[in-house]
């Protein structure tokens, strides 16, 4: 069920943000393509490269080209970090390089910094902005009122709030070392718990001081690896509320298996305090999650049969705007979406 | 505001001039190996030698001949004249780190008798080399045979003096001083002073200040370092002496600065007495302008009124006397402005060019991908991109002059973007002090290039 190949992932990534693909297999190669070879998606490419420049003032006016700028500087926020942290022999660390990567990610920092003073929670999606927390939270929602109407009146935003308490708390970038893959949650709030953490988690990276998404994801991915254990202190809370709350096949909603590393521009300022940039840099990072793992499809093919409110699709959709733009994550990565249990779930939520 | 000085013999323009291709170096074979790589590239102040280094730390220099009545519209070819292992690796214990043997830079001294002066640096060793030549030997010891065993001293019956006879040219390359343990970071750069006594080396964070004879001290001149290491975020790129005041340097940063100091006005020259600073275009602000500005390399023109700079995209030329902004500026391949986030992402983007002028300072040069290198002529706004190829290596081969196809419909002969081949970069180029001879190193060729002669 749970097996260490990436199910749809493939699927995933093609479904949009295709040009960050072609970005990602160009490791190392002194080639950007190949001599004279015809290129696939050289529009999204160029989409990507001419993503407006960091504006000169505020935002730009329009959603495209902020959530392309958007994504562009996520994809180079993710491209630095990994520069920085892989394993690379001190002999190639020239100090400029290493310098001006620093000061990219510095930048990148303190934009997201200002914007997540300016703007709520904001997943960048080709959905609205509040629109996919919302959806995602809505999900989460019925598995604590017991009867599950799609429609509760919960608001995600304090929901949130309460979650990213949990998050500010958690433990230092060191992820906790990568258990095999677990065998399935038999919780379905467990499963929900694990959206909610997705989805704050998504904007977290933004605010204070410059905290890459790498510990954080790595903090979602152990999440999800360790089934209820939640690393640091967070873990009773979270027990807690999963106690209550109805046996479901677990992880079925576990399909971005990071939280979108360093994802969304905006959040809440105060999502991670104390984690300082330098900290970050000069401690030791589990970086397993950019390894460039190409997802293997494994998770079935199409969409749930049952057509609820939200499909799995936009699910996917919403929780990981960016995973496919990150190299995939680990070889343990719970991209451990089963369908069958997808459906379920949605007939969970959507049905009695 | 330019000066275009011309002096008998010196090139022209380069329309004027159709180069071609001369003598190539190198191995053959594509598959490079890695001791090879050719790191830097220098022509003695005559022209006559011509010094390359690797990353294998060896140092290869190469002689002109003299032209022959025979050949009289060629000039001399270029021959191997000395061969020597420069620095060797080693390891710092302290820190765990294996120092590279690769050899930074290369500058000639001034030649003062028969022998010729050098000095070469990796990481974090300067060393003064000797090349002398030895064409005669003594002959006729009384204690010695010929092959340098010792005679038995009852069969010496006779004294003689011994005779210099004609030998085979010998070239020696000899270390006569070791300049060590100055640096705690990468040696970028080594200038030699006009008072031909001392010399600059510059790292990451300081640049230092030696006198040739003197290998246990040396002066710190400029230190950028902060005192919380967490705080930086610019780091010392080049470094020169002026060619003729000798109290005056320059530094180049990470940001695209550079700072003129004068040795006259403190012992520490952490104040400079001029910064240049090109503002920025806000049409052109990306993620990536702050390290495309980082400059590559800085060279002051021969007449010392100019210093060039290299930047990843462009070539800039500053009056010493203009602080605010570059009187020329070159596009090198502007068509990689719009390539910029994939060139980060394979680190092409860090690669760091050189530039050189020619013996008038009417044209400058520097290297691109694809083993394209470019040069501008400065009077008439011209501009010539060439290739250093193998398929353009037939003797006296006039070079074809190449376009690159930004977008848009390809004509025939120009190349897209997208073919270029970013694995072959010239990052290292040197021009003939005097005439129109150009040097172009490839990843592991050099290439030697002449204007063709009528």
């Amino acid at each position: 069920m749970y097996s260490s190949s990436r199910p749809d992932s493939s699927l995933l990534y093609r479904d949009f943000q295709c040009s960050q693909l072609v970005i990602f297999t160009g490791v190392n190669s002194g080639y950007m393509l190949g001599k004279g070879a015809k290129r696939k998606h050289e529009e999204n490419e160029d989409e990507l490269e001419g993503a407006a420049p960091a504006p000169a003032s505020g935002e730009p006016a329009d959603g495209p080209s902020k959530a392309s700028y958007t994504l562009q500087r996520q994809t180079i926020f993710n491209m630095s970090l990994m520069k920085l942290y892989s394993q690379r022999a001190p002999a190639d660390a020239s100090l400029e390089r290493r310098v001006l990567i620093n000061n990219m990610l510095r930048r990148i920092q303190d934009e997201l910094k200002q914007e997540g003073a300016l703007r709520p929670l904001l997943l960048p999606a080709s959905s609205p902005p509040e629109d996919p927390a919302d959806e995602g939270f809505r999900e989460a929602q019925p598995a604590f009122a017991v009867p599950a109407a799609p429609d509760s009146c919960l608001t995600p935003a304090s929901l949130l709030e309460d979650d990213t308490s949990l998050f500010c708390t958690s433990p230092p970038p060191h992820g906790p070392p990568r258990p095999a893959p677990q065998a399935a949650k038999d919780s379905f709030s467990s499963a929900l718990d694990e959206i909610e953490e997705l989805c704050p988690a998504t904007a977290t990276t933004s605010p204070s001081d410059g905290t890459p998404s790498a510990p954080l994801s790595t903090e979602a991915q152990s999440k999800d690896k360790n089934g209820s254990q939640r690393p640091g202190g967070s873990a009773s809370p979270a027990e807690e509320r999963t106690s209550a709350a109805d046996p479901a096949p677990p992880n079925g909603l576990d399909m971005s298996p990071s939280a979108p590393p360093s994802s969304s521009p905006s959040s809440s300022s105060g999502f991670l305090t104390d984690l300082a940039l330098d900290d970050i840099l000069f401690a030791d990072i589990d970086t397993s999650m950019y390894d460039f793992d190409p997802c293997t499809s494994g998770a079935g093919a199409g969409p749930p049969k049952v057509a609820p409110v939200v499909t799995a699709d936009d699910l996917v959709k919403t929780l990981s705007p960016y995973s496919g733009g990150s190299p995939s994550s680990g070889p343990s990565q719970p991209f451990k979406m089963d369908l069958a249990e997808l459906d379920h779930i949605m007939e969970v939520l959507v049905g009695s | 505001m330019q000066s275009v000085v011309q002096t008998a013999g010196a090139g022209g323009g380069s329309n004027d001039v159709q180069w071609c291709f001369s003598q190539v170096k190198g191995a053959i074979d594509d598959d490079v190996a890695e001791a090879d790589i050719i790191s830097t590239v220098e022509f003695n102040h005559s022209g006559e030698l011509l010094a390359t280094g690797d990353k294998g730390g060896r140092v290869v220099i190469f002689q002109q001949e003299q032209e022959t009545k025979g050949q009289p519209h060629s000039r001399g070819e270029y021959n191997v004249y000395s061969t020597f292992q420069s620095h060797e690796p080693e390891f710092d214990y302290l820190k765990s780190l294996e120092i590279e043997e690769k050899i930074n830079k290369i500058r000639w001294l001034p030649q003062k008798n028969a022998a010729q002066f050098l000095l070469s640096t990796n990481d974090k060793t300067i060393k003064l080399w000797k090349i002398s030549e030895r064409d005669k030997r003594p002959e006729g010891y009384n204690l010695k045979e010929e092959d340098g065993r010792y005679r038995d001293p009852s069969t010496v019956t006779t004294l003689r003096v011994p005779v210099f006879r004609p030998m085979d040219l010998m070239v020696e390359a000899s270390p006569r001083r070791v300049f060590a343990n100055a640096h705690t970071y990468h040696i970028n750069s080594i200038s030699v002073n006009s008072d031909y006594e001392t010399y600059l080396s510059a790292d990451d964070l300081r640049i230092n200040l030696w006198h040739l004879e003197i290998t246990d001290r040396s002066f710190n001149i400029v230190d950028i370092k902060p005192a919380n290491m967490e705080e930086l975020t610019e780091v010392i790129t080049a470094a020169e002496f002026h060619p003729n005041q000798c109290n005056t340097l320059v530094y180049s940063s990470s940001k695209g600065t550079i700072r003129l100091c004068d040795m006259r006005a403190a012992a520490l020259c952490d104040k400079h007495s001029k910064l240049f600073e090109e503002p920025e275009d806000p049409s052109n602000r990306s993620f990536f302008s702050e390290i495309i500005s980082s400059i590559s390399d800085v060279k002051f023109s021969h007449n010392g009124r100019y210093m060039m700079t290299r930047d990843y995209l462009s070539v800039k030329i500053w009056d010493l006397n203009m602080e605010n902004r570059p009187v020329e500026t070159y596009q090198v391949h502007e068509y990689l402005r719009s390539k910029l986030c994939s060139l980060y992402e394979n680190d092409c983007i860090f690669d760091k060019f050189e530039c050189c002028w020619n013996g008038n300072d009417s044209v400058v040069m520097t290297g691109s991908y694809n083993n394209f290198f470019r040069m501008f002529e400065r009077g008439h706004r011209r501009d010539l991109t060439l290739e250093a190829s193998r398929e353009s290596s037939k003797p006296r081969a006039v070079l074809k002059p190449r376009k690159v196809c930004a977008g848009g419909k390809r004509k025939k002969d120009e190349i897209s973007v997208d073919s270029l081949d970013f694995n072959k970069k010239i990052l290292h180029t040197a021009w003939h002090p005097q005439d129109n001879i150009i040097a172009v190193a490839t990843t592991n060729n050099l290439y030697i290039f002449q204007d063709k002669m009528n």
